[in-house]
């Protein structure tokens, strides 16, 4: 009977029911989309380092994990003497380069055939290797997102380049330029911002890396698993907050929406809550009513927000390729709860209200 | 001094024509009021509504209760139904004093012991005739009983608009859907509030006649609120009111 009466509730107004329920939809696929982007573009710039393929990673002193910010302190010829080292198998040097225009991106300036070496070498796609200093390669989500084929021009740092090749995405960075071309367009000479290594056997990272932190002292000097392990949001500076900010704000939305449709609910069936109260209803009859009817919203806004969360991603993925979205199980179970945590609390006040109505008053309400 | 009238209640017979007992004699009084007032707050000043009601319904009793606009008809139904608490005095319901149960215990009473008719029916808009009914079924904690709901709302005519929400009904209908609620739990005491105020004369005396078949088939107490002296015909009593006290209480016939 109370479930029948708080459906009936629902359907009686269905405009202001329907407000609920988008309130709580976009609460949920906000919490759900800021987390799945976060977590996708970190999981996803992992993978892709993880896809080059070294073992050790040799960065500056106080280098930031952001590889993009780390600037190009270091000398070129320190991979000579890397190379010298016992475990040593190859070293990769590359300048990195953010490019801000049309989104932020870090361009990788390699030496062809060392970054081959460490990394097992580009799927091509289409196209070939660097032919000329203006050659530049892209992978495929970039080259989706750029509209770019082989042959195309593509200006990047006022340097117009060559698309000679489109490689299969997951080597790092998503466009590639010749290492001495980058170093010239940014004033870098014979400078790397990192150095990727490749052990001779992956146990033998540890001794190597004693190696280098005792002949590089003060530089940064890390195994790749550390690397992959660091990319999350609260590894993140600000990242982290960045993210509890943005559920701050879906939660405050939800729980207005919610705090609102219930009060005037409440005020609307002021004399129904006298009625109910001349039954013999109680109080927790009254705010279990409400709560109930407040939760039922509640659970179609997130099964609402899920389906919008998977429509946002599916239009934020035509519209920018390269994003990476990750919705999971866990953060749907999370966006819900908080959701329904958020609505009990807006509604509670209303329900209050409603079960401390005086009852003469409410049948005698207007 | 205090302005009351006691108006005690008539000793009838204990026996109708057909044997039955009517429990209308030498029996305590389902309801009981003792010098009963009710105070409200305007601003700081008191405005009494009820000064001093002394008041009695003998179980299976009809009573109707007359007077003009602001005499504290509505007042005294509401306090001796519960939904309001009195200011002074006593109101004894089944032998439960209302101005001694806390809110939660006078709600426990009222959810057992009393029946509602409002003259704005007051259904829920959002349930069918048959959820207005049910409700107060399971308010009252029994559950759906079936076959009390058939009987009731055969008796009451109610068969064919079970399905219909209150838009969709009459107000005849809807008075007799809120009187099937006020006693599908059974309550000892009926209180009816104008319940032919927003009827036409067809259907107020339908209303009317469904309330004395309550009364005099099933012995069912009621207490009536009416400005209507045409609905007080075949009550057992009437009794007016003014400025807050009852003034007299005389058989209607």
């Amino acid at each position: 009977m109370m479930g029948e009466l708080i459906v009936r509730n629902l359907f009686h107004r269905p405009v202001r029911t329907f407000i609920g329920i988008l309130a709580i939809a976009v609460e949920v696929s906000l919490v759900v989309l800021v987390v799945g982007l976060v977590t996708g573009l970190l999981a996803e710039t992992a993978k892709r380092i993880e896809g080059v393929g070294a073992d050790i990673v040799v960065q500056p002193p106080a280098a930031s994990i952001l590889l993009g910010f780390s600037g190009a302190p270091m000398p070129i010829k320190i991979a000579d003497k890397l190379k010298e080292l016992k475990y040593v198998q190859d070293v990769a040097p590359t300048l990195l380069q953010s490019n801000s225009a049309g989104g932020v991106e870090v361009i990788y300036g390699i030496d062809p055939e060392s970054f081959r070496a460490v990394s097992g070498g580009f799927v091509f796609l289409a196209g070939h290797d660097f032919e000329g200093p203006n050659d530049i390669l892209v992978d495929d989500w970039a080259a989706r997102a750029k509209r770019l084929k082989v042959g195309d021009s593509y200006n990047l740092f006022n340097n117009d380049w060559h698309v000679a090749g489109i490689v299969e995405h997951g080597k790092g960075a998503r466009v590639f330029v010749p290492i001495a071309t980058l170093q010239d367009l940014i004033g870098a000479h014979d400078k790397a911002s990192i150095f990727w290594i490749k052990c001779t056997r992956p146990e033998h990272t540890d001794d190597l890396m004693a190696d280098i932190g005792r002949e590089l002292p003060g530089y940064t000097v890390r195994p790749i698993k550390e690397m992959l392990s660091i990319y999350t949001s609260t590894n993140i500076p600000g990242l982290q907050i960045f993210i509890d900010a943005m559920i701050a704000l879906a939660v405050s939305i939800g729980l207005l929406v919610i705090f609102l449709t219930m009060y005037t609910t409440v005020i609307e069936r002021t004399r129904d809550i006298g009625v109910l109260k001349s039954l013999g209803a109680n109080s927790p009859f009254i705010v279990r009513t409400l709560l109930m009817e407040s939760a039922l919203l509640c659970l179609a806004g997130i099964a609402a927000g899920v389906g919008l969360s998977y429509a946002a991603r599916s239009v934020f993925l035509q519209i920018f390729p390269t994003l990476s979205i990750r919705i999971t199980p866990e953060w749907i179970l999370r966006a819900g709860v908080i959701a329904l945590l958020g609505t009990v609390v807006g509604a509670s006040y209303p329900a209050w209200v409603a079960s401390k109505k005086d009852a003469v008053e409410a049948l005698t309400f207007d | 001094m205090t302005i009351a009238a006691t108006i005690p209640a008539p000793q009838v017979a204990t026996q109708g024509a057909d044997g039955r007992n009517t429990g209308k004699r030498s029996v305590e009084p389902i309801l009981k009021t003792e010098n009963l007032w009710k105070l409200y707050h305007a601003g700081r000043v008191e405005v009494p509504a009820l000064r001093g009601v002394n008041f009695e319904v003998l179980p299976g009793e009809s009573v109707a209760v007359m007077g003009p606009s602001g005499c504290g008809k509505s007042s005294l139904l509401y306090v001796i139904g519960g939904l309001a608490k009195a200011s002074r005095g006593k109101v004894l319901v089944d032998g439960n004093d209302l101005t001694e149960l806390s809110d939660a215990a006078r709600t426990k009473l009222r959810r057992s012991k009393i029946g509602f008719v409002f003259q704005r029916f007051n259904l829920l808009p959002t349930l069918t005739a048959k959820g207005n009914i049910a409700i107060a079924q399971y308010i009252h904690g029994d559950g759906f009983d079936p076959h009390r709901f058939d009987v009731v709302t055969k008796m009451l005519g109610l068969g064919g608009r079970l399905s219909h929400k209150p838009s969709e009904m009459s107000g005849g209908e809807q008075q007799r859907v809120a009187i099937a609620r006020a006693i599908i739990n059974e309550p000892k005491i009926l209180l009816a509030d104008e319940p032919t105020g927003n009827l036409d004369t067809k259907n107020s005396e339908v209303v009317l006649q469904m309330l004395r078949q309550l009364n005099k088939d099933l012995g069912q107490t009621i207490v009536m609120i009416t400005h209507n002296p045409e609905a007080v015909t075949n009550f057992d009593r009437v009794v007016h009111m003014r400025d807050g006290v009852i003034v007299d209480g005389v058989p209607a016939d």
